[in-house]
């Protein structure tokens, strides 16, 4: 313990790991340039989308009102998740962010993936997410790893979809318990690893840890009540506020040191 | 452009017209297929450009090695999800939306959702070219919803939120926020995968490696979560349900 605290405070003195200084980085007018290029780009491709769409209702037998109606219907229909993936970005912002977030957690990938990716980079480089030792060659590394794995989802979308148009009948005989089974332990098997690696940290993140994985399951059970199936989106945003917020009161208990 | 019968009309439209004539569903197909792999590629550099530009121009010492080791890590843990995830949304979305969906994200909690609503509201079923359109037009609604709302609050409120909150509270959400996702996004996995064997699996097997095998070497620690994963599923693909039970080949791995 004493060791590590004081390679924690050698690194603390690194003046790249003070927090204002990754934040600044992160932060940087290029990376807001090549978020907003994204942004731009699905707002381009949609464009193009309901234009195509618009030519070829008539052949597939729907009216012009009809497709505003759709139009509208997914609008609205989003509103609520969207706000929730808001939330949930929000408080991803101290740690990556906001180029980063929006791109990476709003945008392509997802709060599971994007943060599961990261911890297991930072961790490659002997970085802890948010820590002392995550410093700007941390973030970078991090950064660069979580953006190539998302693109890699991008690449595989981009060269099995011509693929699967083409074999579209024989996809569907491929062996069900493959496509279940396997995803299904894959991403339990990162999240429980990913999960675990956080209980030796310290007792706070234990605590954190607990208490997040016991509202999202107060709230995925209340979820299941008439009239409560926002819960559903809106679980996860919860549970990290929630566990956020169990953290700050174990710290202020006394639980662990400041970080 | 020479299509031999024009499908103008009716929801009789069939995918067998051989070319693209204006205003049929094939026009569509190609419009959108060659549209949405170009702004796919597009969205793609964009968002490889920022941290590359950090890597090759901000000065950090940043070395090809930590890069390589950084990504196969990831890699090491979801190249099956790369794969598996686009093969089954395929018959959900259809062509035109999956370049659509996997750029826009959030797939299964947002975009799906909104496309079953859409085709419901209009009484087409999913499958058919009426469906297709719904999908495609409620995905656009979505997007535009979504973009909408990430810059406002997250760009433009979030950004200045994170400058206003104290110091303190910013300090305990960055150093926490990390066990505060892991511990929901576990439960929602459990919940949602509905996995019972695949749960019991890898909660041992990710337990073994990050408070047995990392403690003892260390070195492994970088590749803890990519051997939990492949372990995981090796012996959760042997343990699945409608397999007879094999104990020689399971007691071994789980019970230590």
């Amino acid at each position: 313990m004493i060791a590590a605290a004081s390679v924690a405070a050698a690194q603390a003195a690194d003046p790249s790991s003070d927090p204002n200084a990754v934040l600044a980085l992160a932060n940087m007018p290029v990376l807001w340039i090549c978020a907003l290029g994204v942004f731009l780009v699905i707002a381009i491709q949609s464009v193009i989308y309901m234009m195509a769409a618009r030519k070829a209702a008539p052949a597939a037998g729907l009216s012009q009102q009809e497709l505003k109606t759709t139009f509208r219907t997914g609008a609205i229909a989003a509103i609520g998740p969207s706000l929730a993936v808001v939330l949930v970005a929000v408080a991803l912002l101290a740690l990556f962010g906001t180029p980063a977030t929006l791109v990476r957690i709003g945008l392509i990938g997802s709060v599971q993936y994007e943060t599961a990716a990261a911890s297991i980079a930072a961790g490659t480089v002997g970085a802890e997410l948010g820590g002392p030792s995550y410093d700007q060659q941390a973030f970078a590394i991090m950064f660069f790893a979580m953006s190539l794995g998302g693109a890699m989802w991008m690449l595989s979308t981009l060269i099995l979809t011509p693929l699967l148009k083409k074999g579209e009948h024989r996809m569907a005989k491929v062996n069900p318990a493959l496509m279940t089974v396997v995803p299904a332990a894959a991403l339990l098997g990162a999240f429980l690893s990913l999960g675990f690696a956080e209980v030796p940290k310290s007792s706070v993140h234990v605590i954190t840890l607990a208490a997040s994985a016991l509202v999202m399951g107060a709230c995925l059970l209340l979820a299941r009540l008439p009239g409560m199936r926002w819960l559903r989106e809106w679980g996860l945003g919860i549970a990290i506020l929630l566990g956020l917020a169990a953290a700050y009161l174990a710290q202020a208990a006394g639980f662990a040191p400041a970080a | 452009m020479t299509a031999p019968f024009a499908t103008t009309s009716g929801a009789t439209a069939t995918t067998s017209t051989p070319a693209a004539s204006p205003g049929s569903m094939a026009e569509f197909d190609a419009t959108t297929s060659r549209w949405g792999r170009l702004t796919m590629l597009a969205g793609l550099v964009f968002s490889l450009a920022g941290p590359l530009y950090l890597v090759f121009f901000a000065d950090l010492g940043v070395t090809a090695t930590a890069l390589f080791t950084a990504f196969a890590a990831v890699a090491g843990t979801f190249f099956v999800i790369w794969i598996i995830e686009p093969i089954t949304y395929f018959p959900i979305l259809g062509p035109a939306s999956m370049y659509q969906a996997f750029m826009i994200g959030n797939i299964s909690n947002k975009l799906l959702p909104s496309a079953l609503i859409a085709q419901a509201r209009i009484d087409a079923r999913p499958g058919t070219h009426r469906g297709g359109l719904a999908a495609v037009m409620a995905i656009c609604g979505a997007a535009f919803v979504h973009l909408l709302s990430l810059l406002v609050f997250v760009g433009i409120l979030g950004t200045w939120l994170i400058s206003v909150i104290p110091e303190s509270v910013t300090d305990v959400v960055r150093v926490y926020v990390l066990p505060a996702v892991l511990g929901a996004v576990i439960i929602q996995a459990i919940v949602s995968l509905k996995q019972v064997r695949a749960t019991a699996v890898a909660a041992v097997v990710a337990a073994l490696v990050q408070f047995v095998l990392v403690p003892l070497v260390p070195a492994l620690g970088m590749a803890a979560t990519a051997i939990s994963v492949i372990v995981t599923l090796v012996i959760g693909w042997y343990v699945r349900k409608r397999e007879p039970f094999e104990p020689t080949t399971t007691e071994g791995e789980t019970h230590p």
